[in-house]
């Protein structure tokens, strides 16, 4: 058989598209995206509010008075507040990040050096991206918090829990920061590394003006993503007896046999993490129309 | 004559109202020992699982309320009990089936997978709303533990008292006691267990912790040891009572509760607690009371 | 004229593909040799070899004279003195036009930064982009682009330069003002080694041209022997192929 297009019947294709996708066309599509909203809502608040047990979720998840009750606090009856637990959470989030970029990038420096001098530093880093992704940071918390204090070695054995808290925070975090880092190197593109090369930049120099820069502004969403858990991750602090949210919640929970408080906690925390999951997808989006405008 | 009718209607009158007042006791003690035997029939409706009496506790637990963390031995405090309880109410010990319960989750509304739970668990009125419990099978009081070498050993006035950091675990009358009757000025820490508790007391990272009297005890002379196996800390003093108990713990509205409590009674009125409370606790009561 | 670059039958193997084998080559000084062959011929590696970004597996390279074999070579020093111009331009996109042009000069060569703006300026005037200088690249057509490569490989004033196939790359209304910049620099006298598809500006600005046939040196000679008159058969019909 020739190779040839024009195999086809004589008369012309049907190019219509089928009815039901053109009810979801234009206005009509509007109209569907409104109804399927209303119905997927109404479902939710359906389950909520008439399923069997509705009523008793509400007293005991979402009950307004006690939820104030543990926003403020009662300090009469040891009861914490939530509200000012979660500034622990905050400054924790804060400090442990500022280390984390740091020590992340100087990790994920070492490991991309070349020279021999660096090797068992190169070794060591590997070794520690691999340890301290693999141990469940509950574990590291335990072990810094209960463990350094024991050893009696100075002032590592003197901080107060918030420290070490901050401490096991930043050592996990490090490591998978690091790798972030090294994966945004290795995405900049080779020629960037052999133009810079070819110029007589020495590998630092490279490094520090060229492929860094570029690295960085690739990784600026997983770094969010990373921080986003971070600060998640600062409620794991109450391990160590630190009066965090979450403790606080906890801690009117047990007294007060009403969960309202976790839900407290949670739509603060929420608070704080939805803005920089909003501004990460922004970023994203507004660098994917960067990279898409010429094609 | 009159005066002989007089007398002998004394006499009656007396002896009837001696032997009512004879036979209510025996009647009381009667009824008691017939509600008891009524139990002893009509127990195993009540069971959580039919034929078996299932008893909760924490993991691990320790002396001198169970002895090597197996409640399945008839050791300790608190494992004698339910033991003796079993037998009044004509349970075979080998029917006794003992479970986990954590102790945070033991005192929350909801359905309890035991007939009741036996872990040092004081009677509060805010937990009484979600739980049922027992009358009192051992009245508390509070006592502080530190190690040795913390001034709090000797300097424990009421307004010194204000001023250590203490932890304790989250949920327990212990940390209530802290922020209500000594309120310190800086913020008691909240652990989640009491283990995480008495490593912070024994890394220095608190001054002092706050617990029964017995517990307290123990954890002083076996449990926080140095290298050397030496005991490192002291049990400072025991607080004055403040009216509470420890009470066998049963999902709210449980219908095992009236026979239980009928056992207790049995076993207060007959003086076994009273023997099981010197045998296993009876060291514990010398110690120190110091005021809040 | 003095040898600038010298190749004495070196010899390319990556893994157990042998890219490049047993290539004798030598770049005088003011010479402009072009390189060609089909794709996959070695030209690539060759320059590559040539300013050690690649290590050579046998066989030797010499800049003026001194052996690039030698275990006291600095690399970064030996890529100061020579420049290379890609294919895909690889400007860097994070730093203006002028910052492209500074950062070799300025960071390899420690040279002061108002020394070399004034420099950098003037070669932007040469090639007429002077009011694109703190423009970043991706402002810039692809034919401006390489030009800005090219210019900044010669803000390092490099004994020679090593071109890559700098057009191939290019819409092809925008080859002709790099290959008259490459004209330009040839007529005044820059030592450069060219891998080309461009027969004809081969043949224009060429002193000679060598043809590679997978990692052979078949043939080289001036342009005209070569273009008009080829010696052996691979060469005729490559030269065929491409007419």
């Amino acid at each position: 058989m020739a190779l040839t297009t024009d195999n086809r019947s004589p008369t012309p294709p049907l190019l219509f598209a089928k009815r039901r996708r053109r009810l979801l066309v234009g206005r009509r599509g509007i109209a569907a995206s409104v109804l399927s909203s209303a119905i997927i809502l109404g479902a939710i608040v359906a389950v909520f509010w008439l399923a069997p047990g509705g009523a008793t979720v509400r007293y005991f998840f979402f009950n307004p008075h006690q939820m104030w009750v543990a926003f403020v606090g009662n300090p009469a009856k040891g009861l914490s507040s939530v509200g000012v637990g979660l500034i622990t959470n905050v400054w924790m989030c804060l400090v442990s990040e500022v280390l984390v970029l740091f020590f992340g990038l100087l990790i994920a420096w070492v490991r991309l050096s070349q020279s021999p001098v660096l090797y068992p530093f190169r070794v060591l880093s590997a070794m520690y991206t691999d340890v301290f992704r693999g141990i469940p940071i509950l574990l590291v918390i335990f072990m810094v918090g209960f463990g350094l204090p024991e050893l009696n070695i100075g002032f590592l054995s003197t901080q107060s829990p918030a420290v070490y808290g901050c401490a096991a925070l930043t050592i996990t975090y490090s490591a998978y920061v690091a790798e972030v880092f090294r994966a945004g190197v290795y995405s900049v593109p080779h020629g960037q590394l052999l133009a810079a090369r070819s110029l007589g930049l020495t590998h630092t120099s490279t490094m520090r003006r060229v492929i860094l820069p570029q690295a960085i502004r690739t990784v600026i969403p997983p770094l969010l993503n990373d921080f986003i858990s971070l600060q998640k991750d600062t409620a794991l602090v109450s391990l160590l007896g630190v009066i965090e949210a979450t403790r606080a919640a906890q801690i009117y929970a047990s007294s007060e046999f009403n969960f309202s408080g976790y839900v407290v906690a949670s739509i603060l925390f929420l608070l704080l993490t939805i803005p920089m999951t909003r501004f990460t997808d922004h970023l994203i989006a507004r660098d994917r129309s960067k990279r898409l405008a010429g094609v | 004559m009159r005066s002989v009718r007089l007398v002998l209607a004394g006499v009656l009158g007396s002896s009837v109202l001696i032997g009512t007042l004879l036979t209510s006791g025996v009647a009381q003690g009667a009824s008691t020992a017939s509600a008891l035997k009524a139990c002893t029939t009509s127990i195993a409706a009540h069971e959580y699982a039919k034929g078996k009496l299932t008893v909760a506790t924490d993991t691990p637990v320790y002396t001198p309320w169970f002895v090597n963390n197996k409640p399945s031995n008839a050791q300790g405090y608190e494992s004698a009990v339910v033991y003796a309880i079993a037998k009044v109410l004509g349970v075979k010990s080998s029917n006794v089936k003992w479970v986990v319960e954590p102790f945070n989750s033991s005192y929350v509304p909801g359905t309890k997978k035991f007939d009741f739970d036996i872990n040092e668990i004081s009677y509060t009125a805010d937990r009484a709303k979600a739980v049922t419990f027992s009358v009192s099978y051992y009245n508390v009081q509070q006592s502080i533990v530190a190690l040795k070498t913390n001034p709090i050993v000797t300097k424990h006035s009421a307004s010194q008292l204000k001023t250590y950091l203490y932890g304790d675990q989250i949920g327990t009358t212990g940390l209530a006691y802290i922020n209500i009757n000594i309120k310190p000025t800086k913020t008691a820490r909240v652990y989640s267990t009491l283990d995480e508790a008495v490593a912070a007391l024994q890394s220095k990272q608190i001054d002092a912790i706050v617990i029964d009297t017995p517990s307290g005890q123990y954890m002083a002379s076996a449990q926080i040891l140095d290298k050397n196996k030496k005991a490192i800390a002291t049990q400072v003093g025991q607080f004055p009572s403040v009216g509470e108990h420890y009470g066998l713990l049963f999902q709210k509205g449980s219908s095992l509760v009236g026979c239980i409590n009928t056992a207790i009674s049995t076993l207060t009125s007959n003086g076994t607690l009273a023997q099981l409370q010197k045998k296993w606790l009876g060291i514990y009561t010398s110690v120190p009371v110091i005021k809040p | 004229m003095e040898v600038v670059l010298e190749l004495d039958d070196v010899v390319k193997r990556f893994g157990d593909n042998e890219v490049l084998r047993g290539v004798s080559l030598q770049l005088h000084r003011h010479e402009v040799v072009c390189l060609i062959g089909a794709s996959g011929s070695g030209k690539s590696t060759l320059l590559r070899c040539a300013n050690m970004l690649e290590t050579i597996d046998a066989g030797s390279i010499s800049l003026f004279g001194q052996s690039l074999e030698d275990d006291r070579i600095d690399p970064d020093l030996v890529r100061q003195h020579i420049g290379m111009v890609f294919q895909s331009f690889n400007l860097f996109p994070h730093l203006s036009v002028l910052e492209n042009i500074l950062i070799g000069p300025v960071h390899a060569l420690k040279r002061r930064h108002s020394d070399v703006r004034e420099e950098a300026m003037e070669l932007l005037g040469r090639i007429g982009l002077q009011e694109r200088a703190n423009d970043y690249p991706d402002r810039l057509s692809g034919g401006q682009q390489q030009r800005v490569a090219i210019v900044r490989s010669l803000a390092m004033q490099p004994a020679l330069l090593l071109l890559d196939e700098v057009t191939s790359a290019l819409d092809p209304t925008l080859v002709g003002e790099v290959l008259d910049l490459l004209s330009d620099l040839a007529h005044s006298g820059t030592t450069m080694l060219i891998a080309t598809h461009e027969m004809n500006f081969a043949r224009d600005v060429a002193n000679q041209v060598a043809y590679l046939d997978n990692g052979v040196l078949v043939e080289k000679g001036t342009p005209d022997e070569i273009f008009t008159n080829p010696r052996h058969e691979s060469t005729r019909s490559f030269l065929e192929r491409v007419r």
